[in-house]
């Protein structure tokens, strides 16, 4: 007798899933009845005509989008953000201490709300499109300034280049996908704390800046996609089409450019995992899931299969183009090292594309649950700045006309973001090639995997999900 | 977004909490305040949760409705002179993380019960830890394993009629109104399945017939194929789709039938918070829903469902005050307030203290009985069966009309009823 299942049904909004993803699209019904199969023709036909497009091209026009211009450079921010640092350390601490001791429900205590609704979901998409935050709050800049003395004890072997960070970061993706209850307050705050203080100890033994740019693989993170915005204002201030400085930072060395693939496999994979498509190969029946605690090993297994799936894929396209440039093109051959290296910076704004339209609607309805919160941080009745008689509303999703919005929306993040990625990976072909025709040859693998993956981020928007 | 006055959040719960503990304390006046307990302390209720998972549309309302229940319960004086506090946990919507939150509660917390539970699955994975516990384990699943004897004398519910006694009781009110030739459509899955075998039985004692049974596998999203296979026999077709396509299926059954349909009948559990006036659901105007207390606010109203809507924050169509697009869990969500008020009154009933009285109060929830319409009760009188655990009450059917549900007939709490499968009374404790 399962009753539950009927509750798996359209009334659910499924609020649902990994730790930060606690607000799915129970709209899904609604999207089924939208001609999602015209929108996503439409968007894979715009990244098609995208990469023709530019083919056809001068490739200085391509130089002249990307490149910057620089502005007046009156900020002397480090200072500051050093000190900010210190706030971030005690926000943090302080959201600790409310896991600990705050509410119980995840959707009342601060904790789970800041970190996966605000950090997780928001400031990755800050830093990628807005101001780099990431180094204004980062809550170890601060305390290992003090710690850091000026010969680490300890040094890191410079050949593991970021290895750690992604080894790190594929744990962390373990743990929003798999882990059973990542956002229940007392537990995110031992792995939160934890982490922490794994990382200050490491960066007093070894340098913060080793270790920040090694191991903490946030940090590596936020430096990843930060360099998508439009606007740089440290070093030498300067703007352009986003992306610009992502071009002006390659080659990357191979932990780099695997790290940009991790980042957009466990965002692909984090959607992935809910389709009814992935519940009916583990045969699971997707309107009576039963439970992360059911598919703990699947998802673990999933996630380093879909990490390892996006690599060798990736290599294999830009393989392709490697040996069509050597065999067919009169361009000098390019080692495959090299373009991989280069290429995977084009990675980067699909990644932030997929984090966007992935988490939208989480964070549409979290950050309410974040405001009321903020009302009242320890759950004692407290009515602060008037948040407390804040109501969530998911009437959003109850409706046909919003639902179409959030959904073009997304779709909207998810084709854009694979144009940028067509033009970035066009300018880096230029350096290599001598003529438009090598340019084709070059990226004949890559243009192939654009299409696919945005035919496959649509599908993603578009079909049913049920856990 | 902003709350009216009449509507009770976490934090007015709280201060009804707080005004409580100083009416204990004497700072207040008035005889509604604690100050006859032989303890001042709370009573914890533990609330087990579904603030993520597929649950999580319900343990929001589920949430709001417990909130506001133990807010009147507290302005009332609270329980034995004692203030309520609920200790919510997220069960994850997850029968594994459930045993583990009814062990956070008695171990950690120190719960004197624990309450809430939806989901079927976490109802079966959590209460054979409440029996190890010997936790009294109050759900509000509507599911029929309770009353099936599957579970433990620790586990009951007092508060939601099960999903046997409801399909039962419409079999009546279809057979006589609607048709006796009956094609059943229905997810191909125990959910399914219960309604395919408590639905074919019932019928058939009414002298009709289940003349197709039509299963459709769950994660289908389009259902045309499988419509060529109702009978033209067919008097009333019986749906109890749910899943992410039932907006597509009721919009391909209107396409199907176009203007000339069989009766159709349908459980609202499909279409739960969901506008009934959404794009695609045109075809249900004159349809009929099983509803277990109507969404929409009916012409004679009672004094106590209108109070029980202002309560929750809910408006006359069943939506949030604060967003009329926001539609509630109606049909369920009563089954939270009214089991914090079987839960009141049975502690009041046991005299009880504390954890030690536990047993006491599981043998005064058995005892009771009839439960009248109140504001105790607002979705309708129950009897409560002390041997299987489990409530029967009154079902409603309504008519789409003019888009909104009008209730077309009562089913009385007999036409629910059925034998009992099990006596948990015999369990020792």
């Amino acid at each position: 007798m399962c009753r539950a299942s009927v509750l798996s049904g359209l009334s659910i909004l499924l609020m649902c899933s990994a730790g930060p993803a606690l607000a799915h699209a129970a709209e899904q019904g609604f999207v089924l009845l939208l001609p999602t199969q015209a929108y996503a023709i439409g968007g894979t036909m715009t990244v098609a005509a995208s990469i023709v497009l530019v083919t056809c091209l001068p490739i200085d026009i391509l130089e002249r989008f990307f490149r910057p211009v620089t502005l007046p450079n009156t900020l002397a921010l480090r200072g500051v953000a050093a000190g900010s640092s210190w706030i971030g350390t005690g926000v943090f601490l302080g959201l600790i201490w409310i896991g600990w001791a705050g509410p119980t429900d995840p959707q009342e205590n601060l904790l789970p709300l800041t970190l996966w609704t605000v950090w997780w979901i928001a400031l990755f998409v800050v830093q990628g499109l807005v101001m780099d935050i990431w180094r204004w709050v980062n809550p170890w800049t601060g305390p290992a300034s003090l710690l850091s003395r000026r010969t680490p004890p300890l040094r890191l072997p410079a050949h593991w280049h970021a290895w750690p960070a992604v080894l790190i970061f594929l744990l962390f993706q373990c743990f929003i996908l798999a882990d059973i209850a990542p956002s229940d307050p007392p537990r995110l705050a031992a792995f939160a704390i934890g982490y922490w203080v794994f990382t200050l100890v490491g960066m007093s033994l070894c340098g913060a800046d080793r270790w920040g740019r090694q191991v903490e693989c946030f940090t590596v993170l936020f430096q990843l996609i930060g360099t998508l915005r439009p606007v740089h204002l440290w070093h030498r201030a300067k703007a352009g089409a986003p992306g610009w400085f992502s071009l002006s930072s390659g080659p990357l060395d191979s932990s780099h450019a695997v790290f940009c693939l991790v980042i957009l496999a466990s965002g692909s994979f984090d959607g992935l995992h809910e389709t009814f498509w992935w519940l009916a190969k583990l045969g699971i029946n997707p309107l009576e899931f039963p439970g992360r605690s059911a598919v703990i090993w699947p998802s673990t297994i999933g996630l380093i299969g879909a990490n390892l799936a996006l690599v060798v894929v990736f290599a294999f396209s830009v393989w392709i183009g490697v040996r069509a440039l050597a065999v067919l093109g009169k361009s000098p051959p390019l080692p495959f090292g090299l373009a991989f290296n280069t290429f995977a910076i084009s990675i980067l704004p699909i990644a932030l594309g997929y984090h966007f339209s992935h988490y939208l609607v989480s964070f549409m309805v979290q950050i309410q649950y974040m405001l009321i919160a903020l009302g009242d941080p320890l759950g004692r009745g407290a009515t602060l700045f008037g948040l407390a008689d804040l109501r969530v509303t998911t009437g959003f999703l109850n409706t046909a006309d919003t639902v179409k919005v959030i959904w073009l929306t997304q779709a909207f993040a998810v084709v854009f973001s694979h144009v940028l990625s067509v033009l970035m990976a066009h300018h880096m072909a230029s350096k290599f090639c001598r003529s438009n025709k090598d340019m084709l040859l070059l990226q004949v693998g890559l243009s192939v995997l654009m299409i696919s993956y945005t035919i496959f981020g649509l599908w993603l928007l578009a079909v049913p999900r049920g856990a | 977004m902003s709350n009216g006055k009449t509507q009770i959040n976490r934090r007015t719960a709280l201060k009804g909490l707080g005004a409580g503990t100083l009416a204990a304390s004497g700072v207040l006046p008035g005889s509604l305040g604690f100050a006859q307990a032989q303890s001042s302390a709370p009573i914890k209720i533990g609330f087990q949760k579904h603030a993520t998972g597929i649950g999580a549309a319900y343990g929001r309302w589920y949430d709001a409705t417990t909130t506001a229940a133990v807010a009147r319960i507290n302005d009332m004086g609270g329980i034995n002179g004692r203030p309520v506090e609920i200790v919510t946990e997220d069960d994850g919507t997850d029968p594994k993380r459930g045993a583990e939150v009814l062990e956070k509660f008695a171990t950690q917390h120190n719960c004197d019960v624990a309450f809430g539970t939806l989901f079927s699955h976490v109802v079966i994975g959590s209460a054979p830890r409440a029996g190890e516990l010997k936790l009294p384990y109050f759900v509000v699943s509507e599911g029929h394993h309770v009353a099936s004897g599957m579970l433990n004398r620790y586990t009951l519910q007092p508060g939601i009629t099960d999903v046997k006694s409801q399909v039962k009781s419409m079999a009546p009110f279809v057979g006589d109104n609607l048709g006796k030739k009956v094609t059943m459509i229905y997810p191909d899955f125990a959910f399914g399945h219960d309604h395919r075998d408590f639905f074919s039985e019932a019928i058939e004692a009414q002298g009709g017939e289940v003349v197709a049974k039509i299963a459709i596998p769950p994660t289908e999203t389009s259902f045309t194929r499988y419509f060529p296979n109702i009978p033209r026999e067919t008097e009333v077709v019986y749906h109890v789709m749910v899943g992410p396509g039932v907006l597509t299926f009721v919009k391909e059954l209107g396409e199907f039938f176009g203007p000339s349909r069989p009766e159709i009948f349908g459980f609202i559990d499909s279409l739960e918070a969901v506008s009934i006036n959404s794009p695609g659901l045109e075809f249900l105007e004159g349809t009929y829903f099983w509803e277990g207390n109507p969404r929409h606010a009916q012409a004679n109203q009672t004094e106590f469902d209108k109070a029980y809507r202002e309560a929750v924050g809910v408006d006359e169509m069943g939506a949030s005050t604060a967003d009329a697009k926001d539609v509630s869990t109606y049909a369920h969500m009563f089954g939270c307030w009214e089991t914090l008020n079987i839960i009141k009154a049975g502690m009041e009933s046991a005299h009880y203290q504390g954890p030690g009285d536990r047993a006491k109060l599981i043998e005064a929830v058995e005892a009771m009985t009839d439960m009248p319409e109140s504001m105790d009760h607002p979705q309708g009188p129950k009897r409560f069966n002390g041997k299987t655990h489990q409530t029967f009450g009154v079902q409603y059917i309504s008519k789409v009309e003019n888009g909104k549900l009008v209730v077309q007939h009562t089913a009385s709490i007999e036409d629910g009823m059925y034998e009992d499968e099990v006596d948990y009374t015999t369990q020792s404790f």
